[in-house]
């Protein structure tokens, strides 16, 4: 089980540290830690999983801040790294966003909810609706009220009910006026394309994700019209396995407010919206390069927030690329990025300029991979779709709303 | 992005709204926490204050500042009724109770009240922060506290009390160990999904044996495991797995038996290989079903006798018959595989890893396929998990290629993997990849090749050698692409200024030269084109790899031989230009060829060879001179008889001797593998508290607990049977009825126990005395012990606020324990006689110009100083001539000790000496030694470490010799001569973490006892005694305390043998106590169990691993 927790900013300065049980971590670990992630570079940053000479440590990377945890004995590698992860969703979702101002400032309600979410090394309360009644997040009422009166207790005085059911996702009885439910897919497409120019690989990982407002205890039942789609699925732990192992119908107590019902992976798309064509032609010093972008399917919604990003290679001295639609600009580490924005109907978008190759070489011998980036709101390219969604066990008239987006996510162009 | 680097900061938004966002929030408090004075605040009368304060100390904490001086006010706030007061409290007491436990007991009353409370939060508040101080003298409160919060109305309050049980049983309560694992069984019992999840863990942590308390309820924890919390489910499914292995073995249909005990004769039934049954097809099968068999003996088998069976010179594994084997059609294993199959849905994957072992190990192989879809669907969470799952399918790849071949295109490589994670995809896939895949896969490898990152190029290339290697239809494909890159890389200009380029060819060629490897006659061709780039490749280690392979493959096909004299005559031309290997791998061709060569050709090669001898002989480096005179010397007597067949098999020899050389290991397979899921498999090691799995049917078959356990199954049954880690606590115990015990000593090599000696004693003495008294005394005390914290609290309010009394239950185990005690106990005679302690060479006559100089660790020890060790040196001229000014010294002690500063951790000070004090006291200086004469020195030695050696310098005849001192830490100890009651009582203060135990098998014995197997029985005992006594004895400065003989068991049962003995280690006088207990038949390999207990945590371990090696160490025979 887990010894400590430290929190560290992304100048390696331990922002926080949380011992867990009777064997103190001392914090030199982190300088030990810090000593290695300089010197060793990137190779040792993506490592999860590190044996130093006293601790095993695993770190989860989220927004300029490392969370490291430590342990002397055996345990799940895996229930380490999930844990620190959902710390990590937790004050994310608590202060908005995540950076190591936030933590600083709030540091008595990062240390309230760790002791919360872990006692002893073991994941105590984690559900995040859970935790949110014990320790309230932080708020502009709150805020404005501790300027005016000098205190504010963000502890509350009861144990919600939520933890004494055995639906402990679900918060005690809130209270709407106005019962809703939105479900949207949303999509992410990854894909390769290989050299030729031939897809090796296209499929969707989706989400459906709920926003639930209903008083009392609805119990929802959601079906889909091509269920037989799904290659793979995973749960949100309020689906009950047993309609779905039968009829694959989801049926459930939502939790309050928005959650993840379920992620799925659709497989062998047989096409994706766009093409990418990149075409690197090198000679005597030089590269030429030029990308074609344009829509090989329409998907009847406009295409939006086109990017196409790549890393020029090491031996790449200088470049200068110009394009006929969008901004293109070269960020550090050489990272090039083409904003193209939508797709114009009465041309097709393309790149292109000259790489001057470092001296010596006469020509380039390792070759980028492109990330294309895309949005398209309104579809989901699965074809995956809702049959229907019914509250079961209130009869109230309720508002449902359905929402899909497919977006791009592994989507690399290689050259 | 997947991976924002390190550097790159979100500050550009927030630094700019800072002062916006900030106000409100605590940020002047992180930023200044002692800006103003916070000890009045502490004391205020206000609420708003007192936080106020608690949340700069809390600031300070976090930013690493020791502010426990405050700890006497912030105690007194704990009585506060403001929750918020009450947290930030809980959270300062707990980071410094240890610190300062007298302070803490000022505020057990508080949480006794607390625990009153009617909020169900407070309650469990203060149970947590009761069990979370971890102080012996409160740890009978907590327990109460704990007992009571165990049948709490409130989940919440339940679930606390099961997480506080590990923190009780970390404080090592021997006395209440069977109280802490009832709430176990009672809290697995509850009906509440949460309160069982908690009380999973708490489970592993407190009793991961004790499967009686989870056969009575098998069951229901199956059935509720779909709700159970997705932490507590992990650890749940560790446990039932656990239990069905123990109750009922494995599985027959399973993947784990069909692989592991499959013969060679069923081998055309696997998967893909139908058709074809080329020999190397067949072969790589084989060894796939015997690194499955490997992987899965490794999830059965501990570290400790891996270790024991890889050091005994037979690899004989032990064999499972088949009544170890259930089937998957029994229920208790199907319920197991049912409950956990929605699990694979998980949205958290630690679940899903987990529910995927279990179908990995118990399920039947035609089902097995179902973990395959969801362990690939993980790969799309986070990288760190990506990561961790990738480890675990690339052994179920290795194992079971068949599984995961339909998938290979889940392991093509995205721009936005890691290095890490590209590397195992690429591993993964050259292990799974068929011969239909191949193509698919072999165009992607190429795609691969190009990627910017050249490491990863290299790894390509290798492994699309290995591809080749398994599946030779594809040999000739993958060789025809390697060579085109080789020839590519020599194109692109001046290859050396590019980095990681010379890696690509390098492994490109070292791929080939793994493919030619396998039908070498078929590559005749690929030879030549490979030596005909010779002068456009750069490389060294290329060429040199090249030029090897032609003298390999020289007296190969048709046209190799021709043109061995143009290419010899070429590489003549270019020796001195040549790099440091290339140069060797010239000789050592030309030498092959040589040997080989037949017809008019003979002449024109040895003219080459003397040429190029000539030029070896007079290079700058000492190797090539070297390498040219053996060489020459060899070869010489061979070409002047011209005998062929001696020629050729000197070539031969040469031949196989460089194919050792020079072979890259083909895959590097450490043939260790661990559970999977556990971080023992991502590390490569077993970390510590790693368990393999139990032994199949170890748990004997009752009908009481037959998963539903209607009955309370008597505990005190399965827990004599439960066996393994157990054992170091119940080794004591072995029963018997009458209680008979010998008083003696036994003096080691010192003869420190005066009284009872025994000189000439050959017989040994068996002394029968009562040792029933000593238990009872103990019990007496143990019990004492629970009376004293009885009276802290009266003893009616106790019992009123506890429902039930537990005393009674305690009291009759305690009488048992007091009647299975029994042993008699024997005195050794004359042992210290026969102690010959190990010698080690210090310098070698070879290397000392014929001094030799031997040592070994004295058992004497030092008047001087306590840190230093005592050495015999023996100086022996061994030369003809006579040696003058001997010395030892240690010459730069100086320096050495600067490094040593740095080395040393703060954790490791236990051996580490004033760094200004020199290595040695200096030693009388031998005059001179004449040829034959032997001279003796005694050594006092200040080693730096008890694991490093030491650098010290020999001077003779004027010539210095660097040699290194190896430090036995069997000789930083001392002997202390204690009687068995002081060991008892002082083993009693060193529980729990200084406690270490590990087993190992011993063999010694066998011999002597097979010497004298006629004789008595009870002389086998003696013989098992003397021999591990004297290699105790032998290898460490020890006391011997006592030896323990069973009593009225089986004859031929060594069980319960028990030595004990005592020492104190020289540089802090902390005494350090070894007690090895034996189990197993006389004329069997023993398992001892050697337990050291010791204060120096880190000198204990070490010490215990050094008694562990010498004990599996076969002796030098002291017959």
């Amino acid at each position: 089980m887990l010894q400590c927790i430290f929190l560290l900013s992304d100048a390696g300065e331990v922002m926080l540290e949380k011992q867990l049980s009777g064997h103190l971590v001392d914090r030199s670990i982190c300088a030990w830690f810090w000593e290695q992630a300089v010197s060793l570079g990137d190779s040792f940053k993506q490592q999860p999983v590190i044996s130093s000479h006293t601790h095993y440590i695993f770190q989860v990377f989220r927004d300029g801040i490392t969370f490291l945890g430590c342990t002397q004995i055996e345990m799940p590698p895996l229930m380490a790294i999930e844990f620190l992860c959902r710390v990590a969703d937790v004050l994310n979702d608590y202060f908005g966003t995540l950076n190591e101002d936030i933590i600083k400032d709030n540091f008595v309600i990062v240390y309230e909810l760790l002791d919360e979410m872990i006692d002893n090394g073991f994941p105590l309360t984690t559900e995040p609706s859970s935790l949110r009644e014990i320790i309230y997040p932080p708020n502009v009422v709150n805020k404005a009220l501790s300027i005016v009166t000098g205190s504010n207790s963000n502890v509350s005085d009861t144990l919600p009910r939520a933890t004494a059911s055995c639906i402990p996702w679900r918060t005690s009885e809130p209270k709407y006026s106005n019962n809703e439910v939105y479900v949207e897919l949303v999509e992410e497409m990854d894909a390769i394309i290989n050299r030729d120019g031939g897809l090796l690989k296209c499929e969707i990982y989706g989400e459906v994700q709920v926003n639930s407002r209903i008083s009392g205890f609805p119990d929802l039942t959601l079906s889909f019209t091509n269920p037989s789609v799904l290659d793979d699925v995973r749960f949100h732990p309020c689906v009950r396995f047993r309609p779905w192992e039968s009829h694959q119908i989801l049926s459930f107590v939502p939790p309050d407010g928005q959650f993840k019902l379920m992620s799925y992976r659709v497989r062998e798309l047989k096409s994706t919206p766009i093409y990418v064509k990149p075409q690197l032609i090198s000679d005597g010093g030089t590269c030429h390069l030029s990308v074609l972008v344009g829509i090989r399917n329409d998907p009847g919604k406009t295409i939006d927030s086109v990017t196409v990003q790549f890393q020029l290679p090491p031996f790449i001295l200088s470049a200068d690329l110009t394009s006929n639609h969008g901004t293109v600009n070269i960020l550090a580490k050489k990272t090039c990025i083409w904003s193209i924005g939508q797709i114009p109907k009465d041309k097709a978008p393309s790149m292109s300029g000259l790489l001057v190759v470092e001296t010596g070489l006469e020509r380039l011998h390792v070759f980028p991979s492109f990330q294309v980036g895309f949005r398209i709101m309104g579809v989901a390219l699965s074809g995956l779709q809702i049959d229907k969604l019914d509250l079961k066990n209130e009869p109230g008239r309720f508002y449902k709303g359905f929402r899909a987006l497919t977006r791009a996510g592994q989507f690399d162009v290689r050259s | 992005m997947m991976f924002p680097q390190f550097g790159a900061t979100a500050e550009s938004l927030s630094k700019a709204s800072t002062a916006v966002f900030r106000i409100g929030t605590d940020a002047h408090l992180y930023d200044d926490p002692e800006d103003v004075n916070i000890a009045p605040l502490l004391d205020s009368k206000f609420d708003s204050e007192k936080c106020e304060a608690l949340k700069r100390l809390l600031a300070l904490i976090a930013q690493g500042f020791d502010v426990s001086n405050f700890f006497p006010q912030v105690v007194k706030n704990v009585a506060s009724q403001s929750l918020e007061v009450k947290k930030l409290v809980y959270l300062y007491l707990l980071h410094y109770a240890e610190k300062r436990p007298n302070e803490v007991l000022l505020s057990i009353n508080y949480f006794q009240k607390d625990l009153g409370d009617t909020n169900p939060l407070v309650r469990a508040w203060a149970l947590r922060a009761m069990a979370g101080i971890r102080l012996h003298v409160i740890a009978p409160l907590a327990l109460v506290a704990v007992q009571k919060c165990a049948r709490d109305p409130s989940v919440y309050v339940r679930k606390c009390a099961a997480n506080a049980l590990p923190k009780l049983h970390d404080l090592r309560m021997e006395e209440h160990a069977s109280a802490i694992e009832e709430i176990v069984g009672l809290l697995l019992n509850d009906h509440s999904p949460g309160v069982v999840g908690a009380a999973a863990s708490a489970f592993t942590s407190v009793c991961p044996n004790n499967f009686s308390l989870i056969g009575r309820n098998y069951r229901r924890l199956c059935e509720i495991l779909p709700d159970v919390e997705e932490w507590g489910q992990i650890i749940l499914i560790g446990i039932l797995l656990r239990y069905v292995i123990a109750k009922h073995g494995l599985v027959k249909e399973s993947v784990m038996f069909s692989l592991s005990s499959k013969d060679v004769g069923n081998l055309e039934e696997d998967e893909s290989h139908i058709a074809s049954k080329e020999d190397s097809i067949y072969a790589i099968d084989k060894t796939v079903s015997e690194l499955a068999k490997m992987i899965f003996q490794c999830y059965i088998e501990g570290p400790d006798e891996y270790l024991s069976r890889s050091s005994s010179t037979k690899m004989v594994a032990p064999k499972l018959d088949a009544s170890q084997y259930t089937s998957c059609s029994n229920d208790v294993v199907k319920i197991l595989l049912q409950s956990t199959s929605p699990l694979l849905w998980s949205n958290n994957s630690a679940v899903v890893l987990a529910a995927a072992s279990v179908h990995w190990i118990m399920s039947s192989k035609e089902h097995i396929k179902r973990i395959v879809k969801p362990l690939l669907f993980v790969l799309r969470s986070s990288s760190a998990s990506r990561y961790v799952v990738l480890c675990n399918i690339q052994v179920f790849a290795k194992a079971m290629p068949s599984l995961f071949a339909p998938h290979y295109q889940d392991f093509f490589i995205c721009s936005s993997d890691s290095y890490q994670i590209k590397a195992l995809k690429l591993n993964i896939l050259s292990s799974i990849a068929t011969d239909t895949s191949m193509s698919l896969i072999y165009k992607e490898f190429q795609d691969y090749i190009r990627d910017p990152n050249r490491r990863f190029a290299a790894d390509t290339v290798a492994a699309i050698g290995l591809c080749a290697q398994r599946l030779p239809n594809t040999a000739a494909l993958c060789l025809e692409r390697l060579l085109t890159l080789v020839r590519q890389e020599f194109f692109c200009g001046e290859i050396r200024s590019l980095d990681g380029e010379e890696g690509v060819l390098i492994q490109a060629i070292i791929s080939i030269k793994s493919i030619i490897n396998i039908a070498p006659s078929s590559y005749e061709k690929v030879i030549i084109q490979l030596v005909r780039s010779l002068d456009k490749i750069k490389v060294p280690a290329a060429r040199a790899m090249i030029i090897w392979m032609l003298g390999k493959y020289c007296s190969l096909g048709e046209i190799v031989p021709r043109m061995l004299i143009t290419v010899l005559e070429y590489l003549a031309q270019c020796f001195t230009s040549e790099a440091l290997e290339a140069k060797l791998q010239i000789l050592n061709t030309t030498a092959k060829i040589l040997l080989c060569i037949k017809g008019e050709d003979i002449l024109t090669v040895r003219k080459i060879w003397s040429y190029v001898i000539e030029l070896a002989e007079c290079d700058l480096n000492y190797d090539i001179r070297d390498r040219s005179r053996f060489l020459k010397k060899v070869l010489s007597s061979n070409l002047e008889c011209h005998h062929g067949e001696e020629a050729n098999s000197e070539s031969e020899k040469i031949n196989s001797g460089e194919t050792k050389a020079l072979r890259v290991p083909s895959e590097p397979i450490d043939y260790r593998f661990y559970l999977p899921g556990s971080l023992s498999q991502l590390v490569f090691h077993a970390a510590p508290g790693y368990e393999p799995l139990p032994k199949p049917c170890s748990l004997p078959y009752t009908d009481l607990d037959r998963y539903d356990g209607a009955a309370k199954s008597d505990s005190d049954e399965e827990d004599t049977d439960t066996s393994g880690p157990l054992d170091e606590e119940s080794a004591s115990d072995y029963s018997s009825e009458q209680s008979i015990t010998a008083s003696g000593n036994i003096s080691g090599s010192d003869e420190s126990v005066s009284g009872n000696e025994a000189e000439d004693n050959a017989d040994p003495l068996i002394q029968i005395s009562d040792t029933g008294n000593v238990c009872e005394n103990q019990n007496v005390g143990a019990t004492s012990g629970t009376e004293a914290f009885q009276d802290l609290m009266s003893t009616k309010s106790l019992e009123s606020w506890l429902d039930e009394p537990t005393k009674s239950s305690k009291q009759s185990e305690i009488e048992q324990s007091r009647v299975r005690r029994s042993s008699a106990r024997i005195t050794i005679g004359n042992i210290g006689s026969r102690v010959k302690p190990k010698c080690y060479t210090l310098l070698d006559p070879a290397n000392g110009n014929g001094l030799k100089v031997n040592y070994s660790f004295s058992s004497d020890t030092s008047t001087i100083s306590s840190h230093l060790v005592c050495l015999e040196v023996l100086f022996e001229n061994c030369s003809l001539e006579p040696m003058v000014d001997i010395v030892l010294i240690d010459e730069d002690y100086s320096k050495s000790s600067d490094s040593t500063d740095q080395i040393s951790s703060p954790t490791e000070n236990t051996l580490k000496f004033h760094v200004d004090k020199p290595a040695l006291v200096s030693m009388e200086e031998i005059p001179s030694l004449e040829p034959g004469q032997t001279a003796n020195r005694m050594l006092l030695v200040r080693f730096h470490h008890h694991l490093l050696p030491l650098k010290l310098a020999l001077f003779c005849n004027d010539k210095k010799f660097t040699v290194k001192l190896k430090p036995d830490i069997g000789y930083f100890v001392k002997p202390l001569a204690i009687g068995i009651e002081d060991f008892r009582d002082k083993e009693s203060h060193l529980p729990g973490m200084f406690e270490y135990v590990r087993s190992c098998t011993f063999t010694d014995h066998i011999l002597e006892v097979n010497k004298g197997s006629n004789s008595l029985t009870e002389d086998k005992f003696l013989v098992i005694c003397e021999t591990l006594a004297l290699k105790m004895l032998s290898n460490a400065n020890l006391s011997l305390v006592s030896v323990d003989m069973p009593v009225a068991t089986n004859l031929d049962d060594a069980s319960g043998l028990c030595l004990r003995f005592s020492c104190e280690i020289l540089s802090n006088s902390m005494p350090c106590l070894i007690t090895v207990t034996v189990e197993g038949k006389c004329c069997d390999p023993l398992i001892v169990s050697v337990k050291v207990n010791c204060e120096e945590t880190i000198f204990g371990l070490n010490f215990l691993n050094r008694v562990v090696n010498f004990l599996v160490e076969p002796s030098v025979t002291h017959l």
